[in-house]
């Protein structure tokens, strides 16, 4: 097969700008709903462990409700779905500012921060019980103790798969092409419609992709080295006393 | 022992070339017995599902009825069709990796994709328009700049309102559910496509009467069936059993039967269409 390769198409004439475009779309989309997982994750995470049962079921309901439908699922309930619920004026705000992006954002950031939520809790849970007990008994309200004790350490504890979701939240980003909105992924394809470049485009998109993730894992990683509390966990090396 | 070694590396051997050498289309074809199209499952009357749950259309139709037969006669067997599901996006891929052997469904012949697939004869004409809510103030190309349009992924009418409306705020669908699902909630007003598609939907709408297709053709759009390139032999196949068709009147019988006044959806064939099919059947 005579396949001639054309990496001019990636930057130049009116396929070069649409790679960096779907580049800026991917990371808007990507960081408003990492913004939004990562708030109701915390909170959802935290309330899963109240002592409070009405506040439990609330979290525990919201946590099975999104994380156990699929996310293009979801896209289309955010777009198709939610927009003609709510009142006119704001229909027609949202229809002059991108309603697919926005739709995209709160798909990701709903369903990532239910599976966010998850991974907090583990983190929350798995801090013996005697911590809380001494914050407790230090005179700290549990509100207190969670903020200042218990989230601090669960944090720190979380990074892991932390890192994780925030890399899984990256990629399904993508699933957003579905209702229109024109991130990397759906650039590529454009490319490869428009220029038959095929190999060209999807080997820039994976690699942009690749680069993406490594660097929001090696960023996780340095956060990780920064804020651990010496002598508190296992870490890579077990170091004398 | 050792004879029976020889014997199964000379018969190795032998399958070496059947290997190394790329196969034609036909060659493929009557090896396997099946010929895979390509086709919508979305876009009526050309090929979608109808109500009994049947994948029907008129693309598929001319495959079944005019291009089977010559094929039959050519490879000197029955040969099954088999139909598998192609989009814009996917279809040039699907047949550059020998997922399918042709696609029959709605697509525009032009110059840059000849670069890609070669093109059988133009089966049907159409031009781009608008699907609008009836009473909309949308009433062609000229009136779409800065409002809210949808289209196709990978379509040339994305393409041409990019190039000649650049104000146009373009939302790229999929498929073309996704695309009229956004209209009817409003969240577009108005979707472009392929005029007689866009009869089509209309026709297929729960209410027919809600819709307009409005606009002169802001472009024209032949449909041929697309095939791999350098397959000769395949293309006149194809070719021929058009031609055939035309010349029996078959075409215009299925044609009748699709876009009749009793057919799917009434789109009369204007005189210049019927000359310009009757001019590309070439003397045998």
């Amino acid at each position: 097969m005579s396949y001639r390769f054309d990496w001019s198409v990636l930057w130049s004439g009116p396929s070069g700008s649409w790679l960096l475009q779907g580049l800026v779309t991917t990371l808007q989309i990507s960081g408003a709903g990492l913004a939004l997982a990562i708030v109701l994750g915390i909170a959802s995470g935290a309330l899963r462990t109240a002592t409070a049962s009405p506040l439990r079921w609330l979290a525990s309901a919201y946590v099975e409700f999104f994380r156990n439908v699929p996310l293009l699922v979801w896209m289309f309930f955010w777009y198709f779905g939610v927009p003609p619920l709510l009142p006119q004026t704001i229909q027609d705000w949202l229809l002059d500012r991108g309603v697919e992006s926005w739709a995209g954002i709160f798909a990701l950031g709903v369903y990532h921060g239910a599976r966010f939520s998850e991974v907090m809790r583990a983190g929350i849970q798995s801090i013996p019980k005697t911590q809380l007990e001494a914050a407790l008994s230090t005179g700290l309200s549990r509100v207190q103790a969670y903020r200042w004790i218990i989230l601090p350490i669960a944090l720190r504890l979380i990074v892991p798969p932390a890192t994780n979701e925030t890399v899984n939240l990256l990629k399904n980003s993508s699933v957003a092409l579905t209702i229109g909105v024109a991130e990397l992924t759906f650039q590529t394809r454009q490319i490869e419609t428009y220029t038959a470049k095929a190999f060209e485009a999807l080997i820039a998109g994976t690699l942009i992709y690749l680069l993406l993730c490594l660097v929001v894992s090696l960023f996780f990683g340095y956060i990780e080295r920064r804020v651990a509390i010496p002598g508190l966990f296992v870490q890579r090396r077990l170091e004398e006393a | 022992m050792k004879r029976r070694r020889i014997v199964i590396l000379a018969a190795l051997m032998a399958c070496l070339p059947a290997l190394v050498c790329a196969q034609s289309t036909l060659e493929k074809i009557d090896k396997s017995g099946v010929l895979i199209i390509g086709t919508r499952t979305g876009s009526p009357p050309f090929a979608y599902v109808n109500k009994n749950n049947e994948w029907v259309g008129f693309s598929i139709d001319l495959v079944e009825q005019a291009v089977s037969p010559v094929l039959n006669k050519k490879l000197n067997k029955q040969i099954k069709i088999e139909k598998k599901e192609s989009t814009p996006a996917t279809r040039i891929p699907l047949l550059t990796s020998n997922a399918v052997d042709l696609i029959a469904e709605t697509m525009t012949d032009t110059q840059s994709r000849r670069e890609q697939v070669d093109f059988s004869l133009t089966f049907f004409v159409t031009g781009a328009q608008f699907l609008v809510r009836k009473g909309s103030p949308i009433k062609g190309v000229q009136s779409i700049a800065g409002r809210r349009i949808a289209a196709q992924q990978g379509s040339t009418n994305a393409k041409i309102i990019r190039e000649r409306v650049p104000t146009a705020k373009l939302v790229e669908f999929p498929d073309q559910p996704a695309a009229f699902q956004a209209l009817a909630q409003k969240q577009v007003e108005a979707y472009t496509n392929d005029g007689i598609q866009l009869a089509g939907l209309r026709a297929k709408a729960p209410k027919p009467d809600d819709w307009a297709v409005v606009g002169e053709f802001y472009s024209y759009d032949p449909y041929g069936m697309a095939m791999r390139k350098n397959d000769s032999d395949f293309r006149h196949v194809v070719n021929v059993g058009l031609m055939d068709a035309i010349s029996t009147g078959l075409y215009f019988k299925l044609y009748d039967k699709w876009f009749g006044s009793k057919g799917e959806v009434p789109y009369p064939l204007i005189p210049e269409g019927k000359r310009f099919l009757e001019l590309q059947v070439v003397p045998k």
